[in-house]
């Protein structure tokens, strides 16, 4: 299930023996993934698996204590200035510069990039529309609401044109119409032959959107290919999931035996 | 006592408790605060007890009471999240008839340090006043009535305002209280220092009127009973009860609309939104990452509360030094410097400033050079405030102590520093960032606090080094007799300092750009 398969070229991302540890907790034990490009990519894994801290190595926001990490063949490590202007990232739990609205966080992070200031706004303004912000684009990104702060997250993400998207958690706490709005987004991008890597632990969702799948639990892979692949015999990928991670077959009938009983 | 009261004084115990538990450097800190306010009471009984007889006890009593009163009505604002159990939205899932919850968070709400010094202070003034046995009666339902007054204020003005409290206005606002607080004890240090002149007898018309507002009104009854006037007495005493229940019932009102009304976080995702246009302005500000990244620090000064309430301390404080000392005329033009040390603070932590958004810059420097520019664009927008104010502290300065000859010689002084402070801030923001949480009054997170010191002091020891030779230079000029020369001292001072300030950002730039995720991981805590 680990051979990829080649023909794409090079891989969006492959990493060897990635190692991290926070103090005597080890986070991430010894990963290594390799990503096929132009592939709508799931990481899924249980709370705490590592996802989290695999995404931060990868895109360069955290420095691993072992390993290699390279993205579209160059070390993110030693080749910043080529990998940084071909990915965009959308961390989980790192604030944005809320005091700016959402109209000035884009053109704040276009011109960050580097890119000319009427082409930034241009962009902006098509992004804000797409995702349904414009409404919004003038209020402080403090007071947006989850699903909105994802949205414009996902924009700025996505505004300097990315070879390879990295999304962790992008539908967490997002009410069904935002969802709805990122994916058609996301799906307009990978057909255009963009990779999308993207963390989560909703099954459902990972099962209709990816067509790539690594499971990730105590902070190794333990299964990575084709979701056909991973789902194997499995009836969906829920069930193969909880297999793989070890959670299958937890009985609780005989405890709380009054719940739902006589009141 | 019912069982409502009862569960909820319990409440109010076990969080106190539970607030107590886990953090050492906590209890250490409630102990601590618990012996001073106990010692500070106790003098403070012991004190008014001793003023017994004096003509000037009923005055004192009277307003020390008002004040605690403005106190206790203020604290809610300033300190919401300092107790849970102000907070009615949590009790809000629970059967609980608005009666019988008013009384028990009003008997919880009596215990606590504040009640406990409220309580002291006013069996202190008290026992200052009450001659006499109708006297001792009165100081009786005086005391009860006082402190009861006082915690149920507090509770209704916190009730009135949960919703500014808990949106987040209400918590930006909080953040800039502790400017208040500074401001108001410059208004008491003012006052005291009138009165230490004048003497208490200035004080007297105003216990008068104080004496007939609730809560000290109470304390103003025993005084009149103690001088026979039972009339004046009962009627203030009676105002104070009113008050009481004036103020119980309005809490009560405000509990029941609050807790069978929509919370705050859904009114604000309702609200409609604004389709006014942020205001661009002309772009004076240079194009590409330098012009970008000044933008972007300016309105952050003004639109984030912590940044806010940071530069508004450092330009009042930056005024106040110099201009105050030369009003009290024990001033020297040097204080103008002071100016620029203060707000020269502001390039320290840089990245601290950010909070964990500062990912958005990381993702986009992969370069020296890239780190470069964001420094260098920080410390421009920096200048576009320091570089007029600090002039202007200085001008103002030297016009109040006339002594306009020194002018060149202490402007060029303020440059050098303020250049070695952005050179040091620089580089401290690159080798030591630390974290601002952006909640509560803390500048520092927890285990951060070696840090934030070495930064910021090291930081300005520093400073105080590299500008060592211009001040050497000042000095060779003063005592070689060479006065005449100083006005070098503007062109030298100010090309030092912009030298300095290179030099720093040059320094500071490749070790931002190798430690990017060693920044972001320390500036995410909190």
């Amino acid at each position: 299930m680990t051979e990829v398969e080649t023909g794409a070229g090079t891989p969006a991302v492959r990493v060897q023996d990635l190692w991290k540890a926070f103090g005597p907790s080890v986070a991430v034990a010894g990963i290594d993934l390799t990503l096929p490009a132009g592939k709508f990519i799931g990481l899924v894994g249980p709370n705490g698996a590592g996802k989290t801290t695999t995404l931060s190595m990868v895109t360069g926001l955290l420095r691993p204590d072992r390993g290699t990490v390279e993205v579209v063949g160059r070390d993110v490590w030693r080749d910043p200035v080529e990998v940084k202007s071909r990915i965009g990232v959308l961390p989980e739990g790192l604030r944005l510069f809320e005091r700016l609205s959402g109209r000035e966080l884009l053109a704040y992070t276009g011109r960050l990039r580097g890119l000319p200031g009427d082409e930034v706004d241009k962009r902006a303004a098509q992004l804000l529309d797409v995702l349904d912000l414009a409404g919004a684009q003038h209020k402080l990104v403090v007071d947006y609401s989850t699903g909105m702060r994802k949205k414009i997250g996902l924009a700025a993400a996505l505004l300097h044109n990315p070879e390879v998207l990295f999304l962790d958690e992008p539908f967490e706490g997002v009410d069904p119409v935002s969802a709805q709005t990122i994916r058609g987004v996301l799906e307009r991008y990978t057909r255009s032959g963009a990779t999308v890597v993207f963390s989560s632990h909703v099954m459902e969702l990972v099962e209709s959107l990816c067509d790539w799948v690594a499971v990730i639990a105590a902070g190794r892979i333990r299964a990575q290919g084709t979701l056909a692949d991973v789902r194997g015999d499995a009836p969906s990928l829920q069930q193969a999931f909880l297999e793989l991670v070890g959670a299958n077959g937890r009985d609780m009938a005989s405890d709380l035996d009054w719940l739902g009983g006589a009141r | 006592m019912t069982t409502t009261t009862a569960t909820l004084v319990r409440l109010k115990l076990s969080l106190l408790r539970n607030g107590l538990r886990g953090s050492k450097g906590r209890r250490a800190a409630y102990v601590t605060t618990l012996i001073v306010v106990l010692l500070v009471a106790a003098l403070q009984l012991l004190g008014l007890i001793a003023l017994r007889g004096n003509a000037h006890a009923a005055t004192l009593s009277v307003i020390l009471t008002a004040v605690l009163a403005l106190g206790w009505a203020v604290m809610p604002l300033f300190f919401p999240s300092g107790d849970e159990t102000l907070d009615p939205t949590r009790l809000v899932m629970l059967p609980l008839r608005p009666q019988p919850l008013v009384r028990g968070l009003l008997v919880a709400s009596l215990v606590g340090i504040g009640p406990l010094f409220t309580l002291c202070l006013a069996v202190g003034a008290v026992i200052s006043l009450a001659h006499g046995a109708a006297a001792c009666v009165t100081a009786v339902l005086a005391v009860a009535l006082a402190l009861l007054t006082c915690v149920a204020l507090a509770r209704a003005v916190a009730a009135a305002n949960i919703r500014l409290l808990t949106s987040r206005k209400g918590r930006d606002l909080a953040v800039l209280s502790g400017l208040v607080i500074a401001i108001g004890a410059q208004v008491v240090n003012f006052g005291a220092r009138t009165l230490g002149s004048s003497g208490f007898g200035a004080l007297d018309p105003a216990g008068d009127v104080l004496s007939w507002i609730p809560p000290a009104s109470a304390i103003g009854a025993v005084d009149a009973v103690s001088h026979g006037a039972y009339a004046a007495g009962t009627a203030r005493l009676a105002l104070c009860a009113a008050a009481l229940a004036a103020l119980l019932h309005t809490w009560q009102r405000t509990l029941t609309r609050l807790m069978t009304s929509p919370d705050g976080s859904t009114l604000q995702a309702a609200e409609p939104t604004r389709t006014k246009r942020t205001s661009r302005g002309p772009r004076l500000l240079p194009a590409g990452r330098t012009g970008t990244v000044m933008e972007r620090s300016l309105r952050y000064v003004w639109r984030d509360p912590k940044t806010k309430a940071a530069w508004v301390t450092s330009l009042a404080i930056g005024l106040i030094v110099p201009v105050f000392n030369a009003l009290q005329g024990t001033g020297s033009i040097y204080f103008a410097c002071f100016a620029a040390g203060m707000l020269g603070i502001q390039m320290y932590n840089q990245f601290g400033q950010d909070t964990s958004a500062f990912w958005m810059v990381a993702m986009t420097i992969s370069s020296p050079r890239d780190a470069y520019v964001e420094l260098r664009g920080r410390a421009l927008a920096l200048l576009t405030i320091t570089l007029p104010y600090a002039t202007l502290v200085t001008v103002v300065t030297t016009a109040m102590l006339g002594d306009w000859r020194a002018l060149p010689e202490v402007l060029g002084l303020s440059f050098a520093l303020l250049g070695a402070m952005l050179a040091t801030g620089a580089w401290s923001s690159a080798r030591f960032p630390y974290s601002i949480p952006q909640e509560g009054y803390k500048n520092v997170a927890p285990g951060q606090a070696g840090l934030a010191w070495i930064s910021i002091f090291g930081g300005m020891v520093a400073a105080a080094l590299l500008c060592a030779p211009v001040i050497a230079f000042t000095i060779w000029l003063h005592v070689s007799d060479e006065s005449s020369a100083t006005w070098l001292l503007l062109p030298l001072g100010t090309t030092y300092g912009a030298a300095l300030t290179l030099a720093g950002l040059r320094l500071a730039a490749p070790r931002t750009a190798t430690r990017l995720p060693e920044i972001l991981t320390a500036v995410s805590k909190g």
